[in-house]
């Protein structure tokens, strides 16, 4: 059965209504246009809108299918009230085309509701009047279940005052459960986890400009002026950050967010301003930026790190380790610096993991330094040819590599490498994985690592491979 | 007449070595443990705030452990007095394997560039970074410009570099030289080891070096040894390499084929 999903202000007023049948519809008014329902690009420009919020308050909640909440604690003086902030939000959905309705209550159960039942458009309840904004609506405002809804209308409890003022024991019973926490939960007596986009981030700074700004001067310059912004609460408070995200929010509603990570956590503007200002090539402004936006993430203490910096390093923080690190992960990538660390493990591919370079160092002990081990190991071990070996346990008399015929002079071995039966199931261990590896030496003093795979089978040629070079 | 001669020659000496090190007359020096290794140089010993290169031969000169092992070892004092940063183009450097040798790795910071214009730019800014004392470059050619750049760098901080040159795989013949402004020039070959008599398996690691060019020094060749590699124990206050025979003049500059020099 197809069933109409949304409906136009003129669809309604020609009697129209979401969940009738689309041939009772059509019936309806033989003129009828209809288009496919898209849930999922529905889905997808919701996203694109609540992407697009962050420009208002950085923690965005989606609310499927046609609901978003932002959380504006804290965000709505940049604006001077919330009224005003709802006036600009109603603007430039307005200038977009979007159809909208807009509340702002305390709680998000009663924003909802607000927004869903209220009067007007835009709904601004003023702080602890929440109750009172509610009492006119629909009991169904509350987001309850269908049926709980119906229930308590049949009952003739019309209007959600009503409601309000019964007994909760009997409303519990009665309505259920449910029913009593979505009141709580409006009157914010309960808490409701809401899952935002991005976690609300409190270190956040903001910038807007009367004029569209778009030269790169005036990026480079904004960009510090944010940054010193934002530094300047996180010096107050003891605190750096190891992440900031700077966006630029164009006056067309697209945001071009650009990213820079710390080694070790810092605050200081002038430094994140220098990282970001390559990146500002990048940005293309448009019609020009409005807003600028500056999140720290990774938010720590810093003041003993950098005392113990200052103690190695004879010079200033400016010319440092830590802001080499910085420059080089940020210009290469972060995965291209690194630092190689431990790990307690037989299998040489596993036995060093690259780590931040400026992390402290972990646990797991140092490499064994007695155990030879090759200078540079191949990521993939080359395969050998036209190995001799007198008995299938011999390090190999002779061998070809890279078209080469190396001749054995010293080799030194076998140390057999198995799997780590006690890191599986006892099930999923092979015994038969083995490596036997053997540190040889040709005619020349060029040092290798060979091995042979897998156990001595007969009839079999046991297969050689170069897993590194000693040097 | 003599003793007149040696002495003007002596303050000759220090006068253009002051003048190479852009202005600076202490320049610093580290001394390799050996007279016979220190004599080489002029200020006795590897000249530091400037850099050396070292490179392979055959197929070394892809794979560059060799030259890498010995820089490594060489450089493993310094390593261990500052921060010390290697720049690779392919991450194929096991950091067991350099802590095998006695190099402090777990402190290593690897960076991997992209290319070799990028290469030559990290390691710069490596060398001009304020708590590194060494850094370690893997790439193919220095050429004049880049050679100076990396100089000025490591007279800004005293920082001392070590090019391990290198071609990528699969690239072509590896490009000539136009001279250079390092401060030494290497070669290193891995060399036969020597193993006790009576015993199994392979001795300390060995390398043939050649000190091509010694800006103030004179050339020379030696047979080294790994000190202190693959032991439990932690050397200290020995030197990380080992004299182990100088080579006569004929094992130096190997006549080359004919066909290349042209």
């Amino acid at each position: 059965m197809r069933v109409v999903c949304a409906v136009d202000a003129a669809g309604r007023r020609a009697g129209l209504f979401v969940g009738q049948k689309a041939t009772d519809a059509a019936a309806l008014c033989p003129g009828l246009v209809t288009a496919e329902a898209e849930p999922e690009a529905d889905a997808a420009a919701l996203v694109e809108l609540a992407d697009w919020c962050v420009r208002f308050s950085p923690a965005v909640a989606l609310d499927p299918p046609d609901g978003l909440f932002l959380d504006v604690t804290g965000v709505a003086h940049l604006w001077g009230s919330e009224a005003e902030l709802a006036e600009d939000l109603r603007a430039r959905l307005a200038r977009n085309g979007l159809p909208f309705r807009i509340a702002i209550a305390d709680t998000a159960a009663a924003a909802w509701a607000v927004a869903h039942q209220g009067a007007e458009t835009i709904g601004v309840v003023p702080p602890g009047e929440a109750a009172a904004a509610l009492a006119r609506l629909r009991p169904s405002a509350l987001r309850l279940s269908p049926d709980a809804a119906a229930q308590i209308e049949r009952l003739g409890l019309r209007r959600l005052d009503q409601v309000l003022a019964l007994p909760r024991a009997p409303l519990a019973r009665r309505f259920g459960a449910e029913t009593l926490m979505r009141i709580d939960q409006a009157l914010g007596r309960a808490q409701e986890a809401l899952s935002f986009r991005r976690p609300a981030n409190p270190w956040f700074a903001r910038l807007a400009f009367a004029e569209p700004i778009s030269a790169l001067e005036d990026l480079q310059r904004v960009s510090f002026d944010v940054a010193a912004k934002l530094c300047e609460r996180l010096e107050r408070e003891g605190q750096g950050a190891r992440r900031f995200d700077l966006a630029f929010h164009r006056l067309d509603g697209k945001a071009h967010p650009l990213r820079i990570g710390l080694a070790l956590a810092a605050r200081d503007p002038a430094r994140i301003a220098k990282l970001f200002a390559p990146k500002l090539e990048t940005v293309d402004p448009g019609f020009g930026i409005e807003v600028v936006t500056l999140a720290a993430e990774g938010v720590e203490p810093v003041t003993g790190r950098q005392v113990r910096l200052d103690a190695l390093l004879d010079g200033g923080l400016e010319d440092g380790l830590a802001p080499l690190v910085d420059r080089l992960a940020n210009r290469l990538g972060e995965d291209r610096v690194w630092r190689a660390v431990p790990v307690e493990s037989h299998i040489p591919e596993q036995s060093a993991r690259a780590a931040r370079p400026l992390d402290p160092a972990p646990e797991a002990a140092d490499w064994p330094t007695d155990i030879p081990r090759p200078l540079r190991l191949f990521r993939r071990p080359e395969p050998l040819e036209a190995v001799v070996a007198l008995t299938p346990d011999d390090p190999p008399r002779q061998f070809e590599w890279r078209k080469r015929l190396r001749r054995v002079r010293h080799a030194e071995g076998p140390e057999r490498i198995g799997d780590e039966w006690w890191r599986k199931e006892i099930g999923e261990v092979r015994t038969d994985a083995v490596r036997d590896y053997y540190r040889v030496e040709d005619q020349e003093g060029q040092r290798f690592w060979v091995y042979r795979e897998g156990l001595y089978a007969p009839g079999e040629t046991p297969r050689w491979f170069l897993h590194g070079l000693f040097g | 007449m003599s003793g007149f001669r040696e002495g003007r020659l002596a303050t000759l000496k220090a006068k253009i070595a002051a003048l190479e090190a852009g202005g600076r007359a202490d320049s610093e020096s580290m001394p390799l443990g050996d007279p016979r290794l220190d004599g080489a140089f002029l200020n006795g010993g590897l000249p530091l705030g400037q850099w050396h290169e070292f490179a392979g031969e055959g197929l070394e000169a892809e794979t560059a452990a060799a030259p890498a092992a010995f820089a490594a070892l060489l450089a493993s004092p310094l390593a261990r007095r500052g921060e010390a940063v290697w720049i690779l183009r392919r991450d194929d450097l096991f950091a067991p394997g350099l802590a095998g040798l006695g190099f402090p790795a777990e402190r290593l910071i690897q960076v991997c560039a992209r290319d070799e214009a990028e290469a030559l730019a990290v390691a710069e800014d490596a060398l001009a970074t304020v708590g590194v004392s060494a850094v370690f470059a893997e790439v193919e050619a220095v050429d004049l410009t880049a050679g100076r750049r990396l100089q000025l760098a490591c007279e800004k901080r005293g920082a001392t570099g070590f090019v391990i040159r290198r071609r990528p795989y699969g690239g072509g013949p590896s490009k000539a030289l136009t001279g250079s402004a390092a401060a030494t020039r290497w070669r290193i070959a891995a060399a036969p080891s020597a193993p006790p008599p009576d015993e199994f398996g392979l001795g300390a690691p060995r390398w043939t070096a050649w000190l091509d060019r010694c800006r103030g020094g004179r050339p020379a060749a030696w047979l080294m040894e790994a000190s202190g590699a693959y032991s439990d124990g932690e050397e200290d206050g020995t030197y990380p390499l080992r004299l182990v025979a100088e080579l006569g003049d004929r094992e130096l500059a190997p006549a080359r084929p004919l066909r290349l020099a042209g």
